[in-house]
């Protein structure tokens, strides 16, 4: 039996990565209520955002904020060229939705192929944003990076509400998941809603990477395993508001972390997924489904 | 996503122009093969078993226009229960895939009956948290399945005294087989039950309507796709006569996939088709050295994007439009 001490420890660490999945789990929700598209090449912009920053870091020596603000914009436009080369000219010709995810499957493989070639295969990771730490209450330890993820996170669930439920632009967006046609005989360009939700999710996506690199590594594989969890906290959330699919990745990555301590690191996933057949078994349209449709 | 497949009216595989250029297409590479010998034979081979895989898996995705990520755990039941039953138990090969096809289709009528209730993205999540729990089993639970170390040394199929050793007779057998399950799948799809598959897959309440059990026949076209992954899994291990847990795991998933969608889903021979591009494509752009990876993704990217209903339902340009096929939006 672990101790209560390495229990809290490894369910605050959960809770910082649960953030982090929460973000791509907002990413996913964000492209797929503006079009229908679950786009798994999500994971993929995790990956080049920590792989960009760290780039620019390193071999530029940009300061960090720099190179965070930079590299965001940068992966929000690697988004916007995935839109325009491959979404739309499939979304056009009428392409089964399933074949159109399917492509952004082989999007992640390209993009981390031209990544291996470009910037190699070595993990890398760079230091917290902030230098010391870690902050000890009593026996356990938290690290700064861990404050950075809770307020950048949280920064992000408010702006991003505040971005759907306030702006022209953001309720726009939202018209057109509810009804793409009566959105565009409103005046909404639709096309160019997509484009934004795009770069939207992959910005998402970059800011969590440069988070979530100093108390990891980023290499051109973490696309995948970011992506895959990204997807059940967005299913937990239920694909609905943002603070739903932050909860979702919270709750995940708490259940992770409680299943490394108590049956093993091998397990991790077989816990966790077993826990989302669960909770699917129980609440067929994810544990917000039923509330999202009212908001 | 509960996506209508692409369905067409044709009632069976017609010998029009197309079809005859196809089949005599197939027949060249086949020719050409087995004169070339060497690594394409396994190529072809794995390409026949994966063949196996997406026929069934396109009963549930294609005709009921469902979403499964997870067949893979049925292919692993296969692979593994073949595995166990001829190297511990040294049961007769054909005897171990007929064993372990009933596992695996009992183990789908479980899984599923709670699991299918759900609808589009949360059945292709639940089904790809399926796939995923059954390949971390195989990892860990070492002492079945031997966790990363595999099986090796299974036996080649055969009956009795008679195996099938020689590389070329084995391509033979496994093409028969999947031809055996490309007819089936033909039958099926145009008898009573495959027509009511479609109905499901155009609309449900549709479906309902009619009379049609949705909920029955949905677990039976997944069943039905859980026994030819199990199949699946079985042939591979016979014929590579190795397997681990990689061999059934998420790369299984999306190159199965890349097959059903590149052939044409909800097609008779799309799945069978789109296996032998998708298995073949690696080898022609191998030379292109470090770049072959961005290469088969680029291509096949181009091939969704500009035959997006798959290369079979190319075939449907320039065939002679006499019926008026419904556009459905999938």
């Amino acid at each position: 039996m672990p101790s209560s001490v390495e229990l809290i420890q490894s369910l605050i660490n959960g809770v910082g990565i649960g953030l982090v999945y929460g973000l791509v789990a907002i990413g996913f929700s964000v492209i797929y209520n503006a079009s229908g598209i679950v786009n798994f090449a999500q994971g993929v912009f995790v990956m080049l955002g920590g792989m960009f920053a760290h780039t620019l870091l390193t071999t530029l020596g940009i300061p960090i904020w720099l190179s965070a603000i930079v590299s965001t914009i940068a992966v929000a436009g690697v988004g916007i060229l995935v839109q325009i080369l491959i979404i739309t000219p499939m979304w056009v010709r009428k392409a089964p939705l399933f074949a159109i995810i399917l492509a952004t499957l082989a999007i992640q493989l390209l993009i981390e192929q031209i990544i291996i070639i470009t910037l190699g295969d070595q993990p890398r990771t760079f230091p917290s944003f902030t230098p010391g730490g870690p902050l000890k209450i009593g026996e356990i330890a938290l690290g700064y990076q861990l404050f950075w993820i809770l307020g950048c996170g949280a920064l992000m669930v408010y702006a991003l509400t505040q971005f759907f439920n306030r702006t022209r632009m953001g309720r726009a967006l939202r018209a057109c998941s509810q009804n793409a046609e009566a959105a565009a005989l409103l005046g909404i360009p639709v096309n160019r809603m997509l484009m934004l939700s795009f770069a939207l999710s992959a910005a998402l996506g970059a800011v969590a990477g440069i988070l979530i690199t100093p108390t990891q590594y980023t290499a051109y594989s973490v696309g995948g395993p970011f992506g895959i969890n990204g997807f059940i906290a967005a299913i937990i959330g239920g694909f609905g508001s943002a603070p739903a699919a932050l909860i979702g990745g919270i709750v995940l990555g708490v259940v992770q972390s409680g299943a490394i301590v108590f049956f093993g690191a091998g397990f991790k996933n077989v816990v966790a997924l077993t826990v989302l057949l669960i909770v699917l078994l129980f609440f067929p349209n994810g544990l917000f489904g039923g509330l999202a449709k009212k908001a | 996503m509960t996506s209508p497949a692409i369905t067409s009216t044709r009632p069976t595989i017609k010998f029009d122009r197309i079809s005859v250029i196809l089949w005599i297409g197939a027949a060249v590479l086949f020719a050409g093969v087995f004169a070339y010998g060497g690594y394409l034979i396994t190529v072809m081979q794995l390409a026949m078993i994966y063949g196996v895989f997406c026929i069934g898996l396109n009963f549930f995705m294609g005709y009921t226009g469902q979403a499964s990520f997870g067949q893979n755990a049925f292919a692993a039941i296969g692979g593994y229960g073949t595995a166990i039953l001829c190297v511990q138990y040294n049961m007769e090969p054909v005897l171990a895939l007929v064993t372990s096809m009933v596992v695996a289709g009992v183990a789908a009528l479980v899984v599923g009956y709670p699991t299918l209730r759900l609808r589009g993205h949360y059945l292709a999540m639940a089904t790809f948290a399926l796939g995923l729990i059954t390949y971390d089993i195989s990892v860990q639970w070492t002492s079945l399945t031997q966790g990363y170390m595999g099986y090796a040394g299974i036996p080649p199929l055969g009956i009795g005294s008679y195996t099938i050793e020689d590389e070329r007779m084995k391509l033979v057998c496994l093409t028969v087989l999947a031809l055996i399950g490309l007819w089936i799948s033909q039958r099926l799809r145009n008898s009573r039950f495959g027509r009511a598959l479609r109905a499901i897959s155009g609309s449900e309440p549709g479906a309902a309507a009619l009379g049609i059990k949705i909920s029955r026949y949905k677990l039976i076209a997944f069943v039905i796709a859980a026994l030819y992954a199990s199949a699946s899994g079985s042939l591979f291990a016979h014929t590579v006569g190795f397997i681990s847990p990689e061999v059934f795991g998420l790369h299984m998933v999306v190159v199965t996939f890349t097959m059903l969608y590149v052939g044409g889903v909800g097609t008779i021979a799309g799945p069978l088709v789109g296996a032998i591009v998708a298995s073949l494509l690696p080898e022609i752009v191998r030379s292109t050295g470090r770049f072959q990876d961005v290469a088969y993704a680029a291509i096949l990217l181009l091939m969704l994007i500009f035959a997006p209903k798959g290369l079979y339902a190319v075939g449907d340009l320039f065939r002679s439009r006499k019926v008026d096929k419904p556009e459905t939006r999938a």
